[in-house]
């Protein structure tokens, strides 16, 4: 019998196996508690691997890595049926999504078809194969990394699975001090290994509880009033590395959808949870407006020739709304 | 007491209301502050009789409105009404917002300064500008008892008149009316009172605004008056429009562990939920005390 009863000691658990990624570490949790999917995007050897690997581990759960490269094939994933010859029928064999986290390493190096057969599974947490469909296991979390330098041989994800992605996180490369630890602590021996410290059972009782975590109807109108200005975005100035002052509402070509809102909704009860609070404060939703925003606005081709970046206009945007 | 607070009460959250426009530190308006001052149209009014607060400020700029002007608590006096005028000419903004209120005791009763937040035009620094403070002196005969006086008076006089003329019949008329001419009660000096110099321009001191805040959260129990008393509070460190509680935290005001714990406690009492509610209120008012016994 595993003791862990607070989201906290899985917090620590990882953090004692990952150096520095503190931003990391919670999104992973976040996720988890809002029963999501996340996308970590950043350079290779930023330990996201490792997160999802240790999350897994320290869940007691099962887990697979899923390396999507581009001649993978949805049945690849979800799994097929086979013709057995000895009883004469076809038999279904379940792929590796069955699992409760699932690692989709570099996710958009597989071409449109696989990825769309990860929507069904994502969205209605469920597989059909053939005529019959099978639920996923609960928990299910996909955990997907993507390479943003890497463009050669590599797709653009769907802007449908995209959305289905709670949320989506940059992954920063670590300070002097944290990569000084990685040196120390990791010159010896691989990776620390990661003990279990909670049940599936248990991931199931906090999601009920980040369920029941309030939020406030000021609140609500703050987390709508974020979502509405991505889609217009007129009275949000941006100030590009030029000097030049632009106006978000021209770098942007559709804004964030209502999963959005939801997203955030989700997100902040879950932060506030693992805060140890029963409320959800203005704090938890400015904290993860970036993560749930920045995959579902589509940013057009200025963003780059103003040279500005996705982050700095959500920045602004954020910004703009004041908070209650 | 309840009604008077609650005047206050929304006094103060009208003010905060028309404060909290989206702007951020960033957005204060720019104004070249030439005078701001808090005025009575009478420095001895009368009991249960209204008189008017005078906020006038005037700008160098042209202005459509004032953003981040806050009315001072009136907690002694009933809030009857409130009206602003604004008026802009090539030379500047005159800005005058007029508040009807009426006394119910006898006594001095003192208004704090009214305070406005702005980017000082001649320097291009935010500040923060207060009015003088106003002392008026409560008096007890109250106007309406001494109409209704005369209206009895009138009223015997007449009944009077009337007998007479049944006596006297017309030709008594005349004389009457001049009986009645010398019985007119003769006008009543009044006597006009120089309005009093305003006393030094002072900024109430911290620990009294906590004792306003904890008066305020002690009258009306409700998540509104906590949500008030947070953005007053916010405002007396400096905080801005559209700052969360982590923004509020890290300024350096924030940095004694009571005023942290006063911080936290009222914004779980603006964001918990209805069952927490009561309990919030409770630690934040406890919170209040212990800051105003810090400031002391």
């Amino acid at each position: 019998m595993i003791g862990a009863r607070r989201p906290d000691d899985l917090r620590n658990a990882l953090a004692h196996t990952i150096v520095g990624q503190q931003g990391v570490i919670e999104a992973l949790l976040l996720a988890l508690l809002s029963n999501g999917h996340i996308l970590l995007e950043g350079p290779p050897g930023l330990a996201k691997t490792l997160a999802c690997r240790s999350l897994a581990a320290a869940l007691e759960g099962e887990f697979k890595r899923i390396q999507f490269t581009p001649d993978l094939l949805p049945s690849d994933i979800v799994g097929t049926r086979i013709f057995d010859q000895r009883e004469s029928a076809f038999a279904t064999v379940l792929g590796p999504i069955f699992a409760n986290v699932v690692l989709a390493d570099e996710i958009n190096r597989a071409p449109a078809k696989v990825q769309s057969a990860l929507l069904e599974a994502m969205q209605e947490r469920q597989v059909t194969i053939g005529p019959q469909s099978y639920p996923l296991p609960d928990p299910f979390v996909v955990m997907a990394t993507m390479n943003p330098l890497d463009s050669e041989g590599t797709y653009a994800l769907p802007i449908a699975q995209m959305d289905r992605f709670l949320m989506k996180v940059n992954v920063g490369y670590p300070s002097r001090d944290e990569e000084l630890q990685i040196l120390d602590r990791f010159a010896v021996a691989d990776t620390q290994p990661v003990r279990a410290v909670a049940t599936l059972d248990d991931i199931r009782s906090w999601r009920e509880q980040a369920h029941n975590v309030h939020i406030d109807e000021k609140l609500k109108r703050y987390i709508v009033d974020l979502v509405t200005i991505t889609r217009n975005a007129d009275r949000v100035a941006v100030r590009a590395p030029s000097g030049t002052s632009l106006r978000a509402s021209e770098l942007i070509d559709y804004g964030a959808s209502p999963r959005a809102t939801l997203a955030l909704a989700f997100l902040a009860r879950g932060r506030a949870l693992l805060a140890g609070r029963d409320f959800a404060l203005p704090d938890d939703v400015r904290a993860v407006a970036a993560h749930a925003l920045r995959h579902r606005i589509g940013f057009n081709y200025r963003l780059t020739t103003e040279g500005t970046s996705a982050d700095r206009v959500i920045e602004a945007m954020i910004a703009a709304i004041p908070a209650p | 007491m309840v009604k008077r607070t609650a005047a206050a009460l929304a006094l103060a959250a009208a003010a905060i209301v028309t404060a909290q426009r989206p702007v951020s530190a960033q957005a204060l308006m720019r104004l070249a502050v030439q005078s701001f001052t808090l005025s009575s149209d009478s420095a001895r009014p009368r009991v249960d009789e209204p008189f008017h607060l005078i906020v006038a400020l005037r700008v160098r700029q042209r202005l459509d409105q004032v953003a981040n002007l806050q009315l001072p608590m009136l907690a002694d006096v009933e809030l009857l009404g409130d009206e602003r005028q604004t008026v802009s000419t090539p030379n500047g903004t005159q800005y005058r917002e007029t508040i009807t209120v009426v006394a119910h005791r006898v006594g001095a009763i003192t208004f704090a300064p009214a305070t406005l937040q702005a980017i000082d035009a001649r320097d291009g620094k935010p500040k923060q500008w207060f009015t003088n403070g106003l002392t008026v002196y409560v008096s007890g005969v109250s106007a309406p008892a001494l109409r209704q006086e005369a209206g009895l008076m009138l009223q015997r006089v007449a009944a009077a008149l009337r007998l007479l003329l049944w006596a006297l019949g017309v030709a008594a008329i005349v004389a009457v009316i001049v009986v009645v001419l010398r019985r007119r009660p003769r006008p009543i000096a009044v006597t006009v009172i120089p309005p009093e110099p305003p006393p030094p321009i002072l900024a109430r001191s911290r620990g009294e605004q906590f004792e306003d805040a904890l008066t305020v959260l002690r009258a009306e129990r409700t998540r509104a008056s906590a949500v008030v008393v947070r953005t007053a509070i916010w405002r007396m460190l400096g905080a801005g429009d559209g700052e969360t509680l982590g923004d509020v935290l890290r300024r350096p005001e924030s940095a004694d562990p009571v005023m942290r714990g006063l911080l936290i406690a009222l914004e779980r009492s603006a964001f918990t939920y209805d069952g927490d509610l009561r309990g919030a209120i409770e630690d934040a008012c406890a919170a209040l005390e212990r800051s105003i016994g810090s400031a002391t």
